[in-house]
């Protein structure tokens, strides 16, 4: 097994003319914290649906832990390992935090979990996986909450846990911090410093300050291609990041 | 003190065996309490698609109509026994509301909806077409009601009503405490995380298409159970079983009673029968009435009468902690 869990190969999606990612080469070792950041319409988003089969790549390939996936469907990316969380919270929001992470974890057992004969209580190991999860996301005190009543942050927070849910070898977070406070943002990125000691974690951000100081690896992307990737410091000092992102200021 | 019993047997089940005894005796005949236990049958098949998944069915008279025909057809014909022409109609149920799944889901909102209402209208003109076997127009004659046997042993006659009430009975509380228990599985919780976000539920790795076949497979197995045991009752099928009148007729009694709630759809069920009963005594064009009902519970009433009932209790709870 080679070092690097997930490798993108001239990876392209194009919406009729328009190359939103355009030959895109990645790879991400295991057991680090790779971002991948970029100005507004860099491609991060594309990129996002197409590592977690929102989107089938129009070119290129996806393999992920030694298997391709690209034409893989989403729901069965999670089985094999890939868990990941919404740019925009998408939870179930009438539902207790609770009852969310319990029907996380069974996803993760696919369509076991269609025995319609059994009752949900028998499903032990999910409970306490969810209660688990509820602990280290800091939630139990809400445990019976709906997840619609929590603070925004907090659904920040939860939103970052149902992924984790999955038991995922590579944890693919959209913007966790988008729309959150700046007093909520510390407790997201501390969340996903100590998730990136036993998960392999791919992050897509916007704001370049949040990656800098928990990421491993960090992929600039402008206009559908990489410019730059290497240690956060080293980016931060390339010209050509700053130009770009300079350029989206301009 | 004697514990409450716990799981499928606790909570409203023994409210459900209190109206099983009691229903004859409070409406009119034993008939019409059969037939009221038919109909809240089908809408408790109908309430697991609406109520828990999310997804309205108008094809639910088509498995109700293939129930009908095909209980009646196997016993005419082949001349089975009461069991095996129930079986014969649960079984191609199952398999038309699997095949309707299969095709409907495809498609979400009112595409699904469409398609549902597409296939039930095409089951409605082949039941029409093929007159040869179904009576077409004038509905299938004489469908005989067997006693009760198993193995070659007969066990009980049918022919009273009270008799054909009792054996609906039972077969009603296996089905709500059946529909219990697929309510609070794996597959049922799944199954409103799907009605909650389909996309999350996707995401967290459920392929929903699986989820939302089998809801509509045992829909409509107990749908058209019920369509069974409605042609045996009044010994006849009439070609209104299948037609999307029967599709409508359910869905409302379902959304009267009160969708996601199965006690509900006992009550929406018995409402709409009741009064229909009465009403249509009294003046024929009683529909026109059950429209303006349906407009003000729509309004007024979102969580159907159950619902309603439901936050009379909470009130009435609230009062009495008030005065202590």
């Amino acid at each position: 097994m080679s070092a690097y869990i997930l490798e993108t190969r001239d990876l392209a999606l194009a919406y009729g003319g328009f190359r939103a990612v355009d030959g895109v080469s990645l790879r991400v070792k295991a057991g680090t914290i790779h971002s991948v950041i970029g100005p507004n319409g860099a491609g991060k988003t594309s990129l996002f649906h197409c590592l977690t089969g929102g989107r089938k790549p129009t070119e290129g390939d996806i393999v992920f832990d030694g298997r391709d996936v690209t034409r893989r469907p989403a729901h069965a990316r999670v089985g094999i390992g890939m868990a990941r969380s919404f740019q925009v919270t998408s939870l179930f929001q009438n539902l207790s935090v609770r009852e969310n992470l319990r029907l996380a974890s069974q996803g993760r057992d696919g369509d076991r979990a269609l025995a319609f004969w059994r009752p949900v209580s028998a499903g032990r190991a999910h409970l306490e996986r969810a209660d688990r999860i509820m602990e280290r996301l800091n939630l139990s005190a809400r445990a019976n909450a709906a997840a619609g009543d929590l603070s925004h942050g907090q659904q920040r927070v939860l939103e970052v846990g149902m992924a984790l849910c999955g038991e995922p070898k590579l944890l693919l977070l959209d913007e966790p911090t988008s729309g959150m406070g700046i007093d909520d943002i510390p407790v997201m990125t501390k969340l996903i410093a100590d998730l990136g000691r036993d998960h392999t974690v791919m992050l897509i951000e916007h704001n370049m300050g949040i990656v800098m100081s928990i990421s491993d690896t960090v992929t600039v992307m402008s206009r559908g291609k990489v410019l730059v990737e290497g240690r956060p410091d080293a980016v931060r000092a390339d010209e050509r990041v700053r130009a770009a992102y300079l350029g989206e200021a301009g | 003190m004697v514990p409450l019993p716990k799981g499928v047997w606790g909570g409203t089940t023994p409210a459900v065996l209190a109206i099983l005894a009691l229903l004859p005796v409070a409406v009119p005949s034993a008939t019409l309490a059969t037939e009221i236990l038919i109909f809240a049958m089908a809408a408790l098949a109908c309430n697991l698609l609406l109520g828990y998944g999310g997804l309205l069915s108008f094809g639910q008279g088509l498995f109700f109509g293939v129930g009908s025909y095909l209980a009646a057809l196997a016993m005419i014909h082949l001349e089975v026994g009461l069991v095996a022409a129930l079986a014969i109609a649960v079984a191609a149920g199952a398999a038309v509301a699997t095949a309707v799944g299969w095709l409907a889901i495809r498609r979400t909102g009112i595409y699904f909806v469409m398609l549902t209402l597409a296939l039930a209208q095409m089951g409605y003109f082949l039941a029409y077409t093929l007159s040869k076997w179904t009576g077409g127009d004038n509905g299938l004659l004489d469908v005989p009601r067997p006693p009760l046997a198993l193995f070659g042993v007969e066990l009980a006659s049918l022919d009273g009503a009270y008799a054909y009430y009792a054996f609906v009975a039972v077969l009603f509380l296996a089905v709500y405490v059946g529909a219990r228990r697929v309510i609070d599985s794996p597959f049922g919780s799944t199954l409103v995380a799907i009605r909650e976000n389909e996309a999350r539920a996707a995401a967290v790795g459920f392929d929903t298409r699986h989820f939302k076949m089998l809801a509509f497979t045992l829909s409509g197995a107990v749908t058209a159970l019920a369509g069974a045991l409605y042609a045996m009752l009044i010994n006849y099928v009439p070609l209104d079983n299948v037609a999307i009148a029967m599709s409508e007729h359910i869905v409302i009694m379902t959304i009267i009673g009160g969708t996601g709630s199965l006690l509900g759809s006992l009550l929406g069920a018995g409402t709409l029968v009741l009064v229909g009963e009465v009403l249509s005594a009294i003046w024929p064009r009683w529909p026109l009435l059950l429209g303006v009902g349906l407009i003000l519970l729509v309004m007024f009433l979102r969580r159907g009468l159950w619902g309603g009932v439901e936050s009379l209790i909470a009130r009435y709870r609230r009062r009495g902690e008030a005065a202590e």
